[in-house]
């Protein structure tokens, strides 16, 4: 029998996220009255709701058919190591290498071989990147490892 | 209100500010055309931009990107059964057999005759209501404030939901991570797990951008490319004979009347309220079988209904200072960042704001519709690009933009996770935009809501003695009961 995976995981993981931030609020912050609200009423009510609204996604879905949609790995993990690798370069290396390295890895999983296409798109956007946030609008970034 | 024409002018005329209208609407075209990337990326990529620019100029060019992409999103819609953005997914069901039929430039000329009428007549409605409504604001005290953004949330995740489970547990997703930071009241600090850096809360670029930018793009990478290319249209084709623009006048004007109630009240927004106008176009219809393989009323109807709904979404947002959808809770945000507090106060204290944006949607509209008739062949064969020579540039900006914020490594990676959660809850068809909302309101309904129990001396009864919390509180109730009522009626009859 086929469940509906998608809003039984995700009504699960959201449950617990509640749940914990509604522990973690109770345990660390004042609750306060509701005349004089402490920093903890807030989370903790919100905590407490998001744990039941969890529970009210996934229980039906235990009963129900759902239609999986695909999860892309590839485009997953490239995309957020692009971000990563930007914001690891950015502040070491610069401006002109992080940008150009994010490009390369972003454009790994699209649905076309060959490599030249990818060199020139890289080099397209690091030009342009360069002329309208550096040149353009002159914020003060530094561009390679030995300018700054 | 000529005095405020006339200021309205003098702002919306200054050059700086008319070229960033018109900027902001070509972008907001353009975003609109190519599906995978919307107005709620692109605003908020635009977002971090606005430091550099005069407040005026930033509204002005976010506004028109928001109602430049309701022109735009028609193009994908109609060519490629495709909507390029969410609120132009209705013109799918009669554009594309349209299209079909070789009545491409009909379809398209239509779209954008009827969000032409629907925005100039919500311009129109947004004057009249604004200045009533912030007369009517001034009575407002805490407690009506906070029912009333009670409302707005439950009304947009109940309204138009098919599970409202769903939907409200991303408005407390939302209104969760709009607590962390630190408390104004009592300086402590909330969620943050000892990170200073989150000691300001999270930072409204970088979950916009993560959840629209980054999860967007990581969805559409293969997905957008997976269609032929666009026929070709010219300007000649799209010009209708009498008939037609006669028949396609009633449902327009019963689109913009949907689209302008509904954009009007906050939480409903215009992808609501095309679905709502289209809807209702079937039901009164003498053929109702014609929808779905090509009736005009299908495409004319919703169009207008949703740039009507965009300009008069305006009016919460402006005379109330709360955003009836996420995309008016960036613009929100982007204000506040100026120092600009939206709010009954801003149409006397901001005048030259107000009329401004007023004027400017006059403008931005017209030229829209000048240059969007000959210029079609263009936005047709920008469908032609391969996204994957546009989405490494996306990302870029986005990271960038997010870094000039404040200069910050933590930012980028919080934009990766919030894009890797928000990729996964999307997978699993949680609605983003309703995260947002929650995320943005959330802060205000805890400020007025602390301030009215404060004031009662912690009695809630507040809630239902004050007449116009009372509607609110009850109006919230009746929508709860009534999407549970059909969350059980669709068990029995669809097993």
């Amino acid at each position: 029998m086929r469940r509906d995976y998608h809003d039984l995981l995700g009504g699960f993981a959201l449950a617990l996220f509640g749940l914990a931030v509604a522990g973690h609020s109770a345990s660390s912050l004042d609750f306060g009255t509701l005349r004089q609200m402490g920093p903890g009423f807030f989370p903790l009510v919100l905590g407490l709701c998001l744990g039941g609204l969890g529970l009210l996604v996934a229980l039906p879905a235990w009963w129900r058919q759902g239609a999986p949609g695909a999860f892309h790995l590839p485009e997953f993990a490239a995309v957020l190591l692009a971000i990563l690798v930007f914001a690891l370069l950015m502040s070491r290396a610069g401006l002109i290498p992080a940008t150009a390295l994010s490009v390369l890895i972003a454009t790994l999983p699209a649905p076309q071989r060959g490599w030249r296409w990818r060199l020139v798109l890289a080099l397209i956007v690091t030009v342009m990147t360069w002329a309208i946030f550096s040149a353009g609008l002159g914020m003060t970034i530094p561009l390679f490892p030995w300018s700054r | 209100m000529f005095d405020g024409l006339i200021q309205g002018f003098a702002t919306a005329l200054d050059p700086a500010v008319l070229i960033y209208s018109l900027f902001g609407v070509l972008l907001g075209t353009f975003v609109g055309v190519i599906p995978g990337i919307g107005a709620m990326a692109t605003i908020s990529l635009l977002l971090p931009l606005t430091y550099y620019i005069s407040p005026e100029a930033a509204l002005v060019m976010l506004a028109g990107v928001y109602y430049g992409s309701q022109y735009g999103g028609a193009v994908a819609s109609v060519l490629l059964r495709l909507p390029g953005t969410p609120q132009s997914a209705v013109t799918t069901l009669d554009g594309y057999p349209m299209a079909q039929q070789g009545k491409a430039g009909l379809a398209l000329f239509i779209s954008m005759w009827s969000s032409f009428v629907g925005s100039i007549l919500g311009i129109v409605l947004l004057v009249v209501l604004a200045g009533w409504l912030s007369g009517l604001a001034t009575r407002f005290g805490a407690a009506d404030y906070a029912a009333m953004m009670v409302l707005g949330l439950v009304a947009a995740s109940t309204v138009g939901s098919d599970n409202a489970a769903k939907s409200l547990s991303m408005v407390v997703l939302g209104l969760i991570l709009g607590c962390i930071g630190t408390d104004i009241n009592s300086g402590a600090q909330r969620l943050t797990l000892g990170w200073t850096e989150l000691m300001d809360g999270v930072n409204l670029v970088a979950l916009a951008m993560g959840l629209f930018g980054v999860s967007e793009v990581i969805n559409n990478i293969r997905k957008a490319d997976a269609h032929g290319p666009p026929d070709k249209v010219t300007f000649r084709q799209m010009l209708p004979n009498r008939r037609e623009m006669w028949e396609m006048t009633p449902p327009t004007l019963r689109g913009t009347a949907i689209g302008s109630f509904f954009g009007a009240l906050p939480g409903t927004g215009s992808t609501i309220s095309s679905f709502l106008s289209y809807a209702f176009e079937r039901r009164i219809s003498r053929t109702p079988e014609r929808f779905g393989k090509g009736a005009l009323e299908g495409v004319a109807a919703p169009e207008a209904a949703n740039n009507s709904a965009a300009i008069t979404a305006f009016v919460p947002t402006l005379t109330l200072g709360i955003p009836g959808d996420p995309i008016m809770a960036l613009l929100l945000g982007a204000l506040i960042i100026h120092g600009i507090q939206p709010g009954p106060m801003m149409l006397e204290q901001r005048p030259d704001m107000f009329w401004g944006l007023v004027v400017s949607f006059g403008i931005g509209n017209l030229f829209l519709l000048i240059l969007n008739l000959p210029l079609i062949g263009i936005w047709v064969s920008i469908l032609r690009i391969p996204f994957r020579w546009l989405y490494p540039a996306i990302l870029i900006f986005v990271c960038l933009g997010v870094y000039s914020v404040r200069g910050s490594t933590f930012d980028l990676v919080m934009v990766a996770g919030i894009g890797a959660a928000g990729y996964l809850l999307t997978l699993a068809r949680f609605n983003l935009a309703l995260l947002l909302l929650g995320f943005v309101l959330g802060p205000l309904i805890e400020v007025n809501l602390r301030r009215a129990l404060l004031i009662s001396r912690g009695d809630p009864m507040v809630f239902l003695e004050r007449p116009i919390a009372a509607g609110f509180v009850i109006a919230s109730a009746l929508l709860i009961v009534l999407s549970i009522w059909q969350a059980i009626r669709g068990r029995k009859t669809g097993g």
